[in-house]
């Protein structure tokens, strides 16, 4: 995956990255997920993208606690709309009952998009102004991209 | 690692609000009560809704103080059903996603894996998509400015004049698509590492044949349309969407175009064969349906031009990078994660892919598909307030939503 | 015994009534197969020679609809509504002179008449709307009674300049002073054929046609005031609708074109009535197709802002002419 130098640069400074991979994009601590996203704003990369979530459900025995409890997964990305779009994509993981900060104060975009999240995959914005979900009806149980959520799960019909 | 909501200002809602000027969540509790203010429902049935989509809209009078959009009436669960298949089964399904431009869709979704299990394209399958790629473009803002005009014309006059008409010429890519794929429609043509189908002998001249005719009536169309002092009255300073709010909301294509913002992928971050040709992107400053339709237009005029010059230029060779599918499992990928974007008729459809899934690794572990339909309609709540329901309509179809695509 | 005058009255009104409907009938045929040329399709086809049997299938298939009513609906307004708007447009109809001196009741108020009961027209559709108990149907009812009202008063103002040529208000004198004179669109230069412009813009805004379609408005009120209405209710509004267009061309060819009067000296008759109807009813529809609808506040707009106060001017100049002209010689004088 191409990284941008001075994305690069500012996340081996400021973030304490220190693991690049060529196939994903670097990972940061949960802590720093805001910040980022209000740095890169202000150096230009002004077009919200995306935001995907995936649930990675417990290993038993894992060393790492979080990898031992399951946790979700969550990459953001960002875009600079210039002649030379550059595009910016961070990971973060979060634990299963762990909130995330919300990216609305500073993407209005993150509204739909965040709850779009939370409704599949079922990780919860902290601070979100309308924490609901987005594609399915609200009387609706589970989060469906959930591994543990299996694909003939039955629920009840569309009122 | 540990999450925590310290780093975060503990109130968004109003800090946006009076960042972007209209707040969607706005609270009417305190409008003036003698308002009387009235609650309609526009759709999920509704004959301009552009598919199952619904409005709520809070009527002042017949001025909106308030609208809150509500999707997922046609959301059919692609996302965990692309996880299920594995890379060669999916490339179909997304086909009938954004079902007026199935052919960017398939592009999409494939080079997403060609990404993820780093596979070449060959150079004459690249221009072969890049050309499809244009032509779709021509045909889905041909349906674009048919169904505009039924929202500002109504389907009983002028409007399904300027409908039909569209139709017919659409009609006609659909038809040159059909020689090369087999389907109307659903085409199924991309595969992994490439195309399915190579062009027949003679078609490079239908297409010229058929592009001159299409522009000479693009022409007529522009006077039915964008000359046209009532389609100009009922545009004009309509839904203006700041250049600000615009890149906020992560909207992209056409309407992001017309907000002033110089931003295409096709030229900005090049895929296929854009690196090869120029492309002029249009771009209009004021950001009001007028601008919209204008960008849309101009497109169209402009991929005619790309589309003559690609077919003119297709090179000889393989059009397929990958060894024939011989079974379902065939591709794998165990771990690594791709994002790919590229610019369809509607604006930036990007494709997070996730490797290491079920069926061996022969499955995405996850999918997302990045629909620019779903950014365009998050404007809506923003765009509405202080328009009449007669605007309200105007403005959701300036805004071209493929529900098909935005539910998933 | 039945009285003369009634009987007079319900046997030419009856033969009006019918020669109307059928000719509506055969108007919504002609616009549907025009709106199928205009759009390079076919239009109706199927029943009857070149689908001319087609309006007969489409009330059969009305006919056999469900009738519903709302639960929530003012059933009495309800069930109302769409019968009066016929009967409305309908009783416009008995001033009309078809041929020589033929009409239904020859009004010594005929404008009056007509402009009245066209009036009236937005009483039904208000009712239509509010006893509907449907948002969209409310919306439609409100837009169809400010538009009603505010072009009520250029169409008043425009049908007055044939009144003050012609010195009367009898629809059937006032063709034949044209036929004695001269058409009033044409002469003199001017506040005739302005005039007539006025007037059939705000037939067009009355009868709810393109580009003045606002109550109805399908792409943004579903179907404004007929959206809770199925089966013949549906279709009376529907009837109610073309009998108000080919009734409006009616008028405007009567007051504006001298009517039965025929062109360069052709024998008068009810088959010129019949033309300059039907031509007028073809640019109608020929508007419908090609254009585009406008914002109710822009129609509301167009209306007090430019055809108010130009048909004001209209009826002065024309009060001036009257006045005037005869001075200037028998070449000017009216």
């Amino acid at each position: 995956m191409p990284t941008p130098e001075e994305f690069r640069a500012l996340l081996e400074d400021d973030f304490g990255v220190s693991e690049w991979s060529e196939k994903q994009p670097p990972l940061i601590e949960a802590v720093d997920h805001h910040r980022l996203a209000e740095v890169l704003k202000e150096r230009g990369y002004t077009l919200y993208v995306f935001v995907v979530a995936s649930h990675r459900p417990g290993v038993e025995g894992a060393e790492d606690a979080l990898t031992a409890a399951g946790y979700i997964e969550l990459a953001t990305g960002l875009r600079s709309p210039t002649e030379n779009s550059q595009l910016a994509i961070w990971r973060v993981r979060v634990g299963l009952d762990e909130q995330l900060a919300t990216l609305v104060d500073l993407f209005a975009g993150a509204d739909w998009q965040e709850r779009e999240q939370f409704d599949l995959v079922g990780v919860r914005f902290a601070g979100h102004p309308d924490p609901r979900r987005l594609m399915l009806p609200e009387d609706w149980e589970g989060h469906p991209l959930r591994r543990d959520y299996a694909i003939n799960t039955p629920h009840p019909p569309w009122r | 690692m540990s999450a925590s909501s310290a780093a975060r200002p503990s109130s968004a809602a109003p800090a946006s609000a009076a960042r972007l000027g209209v707040d969607p969540h706005r609270d009417l509790s305190d409008y003036d009560p003698e308002a009387d203010l009235m609650v309609l429902n526009m759709g999920p049935q509704h004959p301009s809704t552009h598919g199952v989509f619904r409005l709520k809209l809070h009527l002042d009078g017949e001025t909106i103080v308030r609208a809150v959009p509500y999707v997922g009436y046609l959301h059919r669960g692609v996302e965990k059903l692309l996880e299920e298949l594995t890379f060669v089964q999916a490339t179909p399904i997304v086909d009938k996603n954004d079902y007026v431009s199935p052919m960017t869709n398939e592009q999409a979704i494939n080079m997403a894996f060609e990404a993820l299990l780093g596979i070449e394209v060959p150079r004459r399958a690249r221009y072969m998509r890049t050309l499809f790629a244009e032509m779709q473009r021509i045909a889905s803002h041909l349906l674009w400015l048919s169904t505009f005009g039924i929202d500002m014309g109504g389907a009983l006059g002028g409007g399904t004049t300027l409908f039909m008409h569209c139709f017919r010429e659409r009609e006609w890519i659909l038809d040159l698509f059909e020689l090369v794929t087999g389907a109307r429609f659903h085409y199924n043509t991309h595969t992994i590492g490439g195309n399915r189908h190579d062009i027949p002998a003679g078609w490079a001249k239908q297409v010229h044949t058929t592009l001159d005719l299409i522009a000479s009536r693009i022409d007529e169309y522009l006077e039915l349309s964008t000359t046209n002092s009532i389609f100009v009255a009922r545009t004009r300073g309509v839904g203006i969407l700041p250049k600000e709010l615009a890149l906020e909301l992560g909207i992209t294509g056409p309407i992001l175009r017309a907000s002033g913002v110089d931003h295409d992928l096709r030229r900005d971050a090049p895929f296929h064969a854009y690196d090869e040709i120029e492309v002029k992107v249009q771009t209009e400053p004021d950001g009001d349906c007028l601008s919209r339709a204008l960008v849309r237009v101009r497109e169209m005029k402009e991929s005619i031009r790309l589309s003559k010059l690609l077919v003119d230029g297709i090179p000889e060779g393989p059009i397929c990078g990958a060894r024939p599918i011989k079974n379902p499992t065939q591709f794998k990928a165990k771990e690594g994660q791709a994002y790919v974007a590229l610019e369809t008729p509607r604006g930036e459809l990007g494709t997070y892919v996730i490797g290491g899934g079920k069926n061996k690794a022969a499955s995405p572990y996850r999918l997302k598909i990045r629909p620019p339909s779903l950014h365009a309609l998050s404007a809506l709540p923003y765009l509405l307030p202080g328009h009449s329901i007669s605007d309200t309509v105007v403005i959701l179809g300036s805004l071209d939503p493929i529900m098909g695509e935005a539910d998933r | 015994m039945i009285p003369p005058i009634v009987l007079h009255g319900l046997i030419y009104g009856g033969v009006a009534a019918i020669a109307l409907l059928t000719l509506t009938a055969w108007g919504i045929w002609f616009e549907r197969k025009f709106a199928g040329r205009m759009q390079s399709r076919l239009g109706p086809t199927m029943v009857g020679w070149a689908g001319l049997l087609q309006p007969l299938a489409d009330v059969l298939k009305l006919l056999q609809k469900e009738d519903l009513v709302p639960a929530q609906a003012d059933r009495t307004l309800y069930l109302l509504s769409p019968p009066l708007t016929v009967f409305f447009t309908l009783a416009t109809v008995a001033v009309i002179p078809f041929g020589v001196d033929v009409a239904v009741a020859n009004l010594p108020i005929g404008v009056p008449w007509i402009l009245a009961f066209s009036g009236l027209m937005v009483f039904p559709v208000w009712t239509a709307g509010w006893a509907s108990a449907n948002k969209y149907a409310l919306l439609g009812a409100m837009r169809a009674v400010a538009q009603g009202i505010s072009y009520e008063i250029p169409m008043l103002l425009t049908a007055l300049v044939p009144v003050i040529f012609a010195g009367s208000m009898n629809v059937n004198e006032i063709v034949r002073w044209q036929a004695e004179h001269h058409w009033i669109a044409l002469w003199p230069p001017g506040p005739g054929l302005f005039a007539f412009v006025i007037f059939f813009l705000s037939c067009l805004a009355e009868a709810n046609r393109i580009p003045f379609d606002i109550p109805e408005a399908e792409s943004e009120l579903v179907a404004g005031v007929t959206t809770e209405y199925s089966g013949m209710r549906f279709g009376l509004f529907y009837l109610a609708e073309y009998l108000h267009t080919l009734v409006a061309s009616a008028v405007a060819s009567a007051l504006f074109f001298g009517g039965w009067n025929g062109i360069f000296g052709l024998p008068d008759g009810i088959h010129w009535m019949l033309a300059k109807t039907l031509t007028l009813f073809f640019l109608i529809t020929w508007i419908r197709w090609s254009l585009l609808r406008f914002r109710a506040d822009q129609l509301m707009r167009i209306c007090w802002t430019y055809l108010v106060p130009a048909s004001l001017a209209l009826v002065m100049i024309s009060a001036l002419w009257v006045h005037y002209a005869p001075q200037l010689g028998p070449m000017w004088g009216g």
